[in-house]
């Protein structure tokens, strides 16, 4: 009871039921958003193809017998299917809740808007699985790849590569004014972080200041871990620190930086 | 008993004391007093720019208060959020929904925040939305639109119920599809704040109406009493009576 007289129950936040409602409906947004999937699941597959029946046969020397397929091309496309889920999809879809109100309709239930956040998470998550497991799949049915000789090191990369990534686009969607806004930054973000991580012809490549620049960013750090646990060697501090970075400073900057309305 | 229901009656839902919302060098709000009685149903009238809004997300405690106090059935929306929202139905004006869920799966969504509430079902037929239950939200007309807008406003059976342009958008059934289920709500108690352009609207359904002008209460009281006191015919008239004493009141 209130000085009022009123008897108004003890504050209870949504349960389970609705957590596993509001992912479903994101999933179901995702899924019924066709266009949206053409990029993140489709693009690699189709750079594994195309690339892939050279790289296949290019054995890389003192690696292992592994090719270039193995060692470069691959982390690179799986980086490369988280980054577009988690800093341009992503992303795009939260500021277009926002921009409609959806974010502060919720405000204005039970549900706080945070668990909008985690659902898409949860899908993004989701979608990263699908394109990695494409990726993969093609990658076993037309070039006959085995997979990570250390396969919990490339797990436990992968995690943290996801978890960088989702934290750079959770600060994309924060200062993202529009949906628009909110591709257009993604899209500069993934390009800027992919090229000097070495995504258009490896960063071996790159000018050395610019190759060790890229090092220390999600997808260059990403990259670096997979190719190491791909191989089976331990995966060196710098990458993990890197990473380990992304998601703290990412963290810290979306969670200052977040609006829930317009 | 009797006596408790009585002082049940009188208690005071909605309380808006000396209320000012500022946004950087404007000011939204400038010192409202709003008292609500538990089952009462007030509507809010104001050109654009009057403050409704703000005084309308204030409440549901979307803002925070720059100055003053606002209580929902004693609580502050502000600081015990969790508790308000579960008793408070809101109904935003440009707020939307999952455009690409089904008008059903909009209502189930919104219905499981609840501990407690109506079944979605129900609620989707008495809004006349049983023929769009299964259309994507971005597929539907305006009033279909705001039907369901209203439709999870309700879904978690609130005690006091907020709308924000009620109708705005909506054929004449339309409209009075959404009186009839308001009158439903007045019906068992629940306390309805009427923000609205329609004054046809606010006569039918409202005991009380509070005129905003420039952010302050310009006048309040029954639909007949603004009438007499500004010697109008009707709502409209006495409305444009009061803005206009009031730019002249700013003015001079």
């Amino acid at each position: 009871m209130t000085a009022t007289g009123y008897d108004i129950p003890r504050a209870a936040r949504p349960g389970l039921h609705a957590w596993g409602q509001l992912i479903l409906a994101e999933m179901k947004s995702v899924i019924r958003d066709t266009a949206g999937l053409i990029i993140p699941i489709g693009m690699p597959s189709l750079l594994l193809v195309t690339q892939g029946a050279a790289a296949s046969q290019e054995i890389l020397p003192g690696a292992g017998g592994r090719s270039v397929y193995e060692i470069y091309v691959m982390p690179l496309m799986l980086v490369m299917v988280v980054t577009l889920v988690g800093v341009v999809n992503m992303p795009s879809f939260l500021a277009a809740y926002r921009r409609q109100g959806l974010l502060k309709r919720l405000a204005a239930t039970p549900a706080h808007p945070s668990m909008v956040l985690f659902a898409q998470v949860v899908t993004s998550f989701a979608q990263t699985f699908v394109g990695v497991g494409l990726a993969l799949g093609i990658s076993a049915a037309m070039f006959g790849i085995v997979g990570p000789v250390s396969a919990a090191a490339a797990v436990g990369a992968f995690l943290l590569v996801c978890a960088a990534m989702y934290a750079v686009g959770m600060v994309v969607a924060a200062v993202s004014p529009t949906p628009n806004a909110a591709v257009a930054i993604g899209l500069v973000s993934f390009f800027g972080i992919a090229a000097v991580g070495g995504m258009f012809g490896g960063a071996q490549n790159l000018p050395q200041p610019i190759a060790e620049f890229g090092r220390w960013l999600p997808y260059g750090a990403g990259v670096e871990a997979l190719q190491h646990a791909w191989v089976g060697e331990p995966i060196p501090w710098q990458p993990i620190a890197a990473l380990a970075a992304a998601v703290f400073i990412g963290t810290v900057c979306a969670v200052r930086l977040f609006r829930w309305s317009r | 008993m009797r006596l408790r229901s009585v002082i049940r009656m009188t208690d005071i839902a909605v309380e808006v004391s000396g209320l000012s919302r500022r946004y950087r060098q404007k000011t939204a709000l400038d010192g409202v007093d709003l008292r609500v009685v538990s089952g009462e149903t007030v509507g809010i009238l104001g050109s654009n720019g009057a403050g409704k809004s703000t005084l309308v997300e204030t409440i549901a405690g979307l803002r925070r208060p720059s100055q003053g106090s606002v209580r929902v059935l004693g609580l502050d929306p502000w600081r015990d959020s969790a508790r308000v929202r579960g008793v408070l139905g809101v109904q935003l004006q440009e707020a939307e929904l999952h455009s690409d869920l089904t008008v059903a799966e909009n209502v189930r969504l919104h219905r499981s925040f609840y501990r407690d509430g109506e079944r979605p079902e129900e609620l989707i037929d008495r809004l006349g939305l049983r023929e769009s239950a299964k259309v994507r939200a971005q597929h539907l007309s305006g009033g279909q639109l705001q039907r369901l807008s209203v439709a999870v406003a309700l879904v978690g059976r609130p005690r006091v119920v907020v709308l924000d342009e009620l109708t705005t958008g909506l054929d004449p059934e339309g409209r009075r599809d959404i009186w009839r289920l308001i009158e439903q709500l007045q019906e068992r108690g629940v306390t309805v704040l009427l923000v609205s352009h329609s004054m046809d609207e606010v006569e039918r359904l409202c005991g009380r109406v509070v005129m905003l002008d420039g952010g302050r209460v310009a006048i309040e009281g029954t639909p007949t009493a603004l009438m007499t006191r500004t010697g109008s015919d009707n709502l409209d008239d006495a409305f444009l009576r009061v803005r206009k004493r009031s730019s002249e009141r700013r003015a001079s």
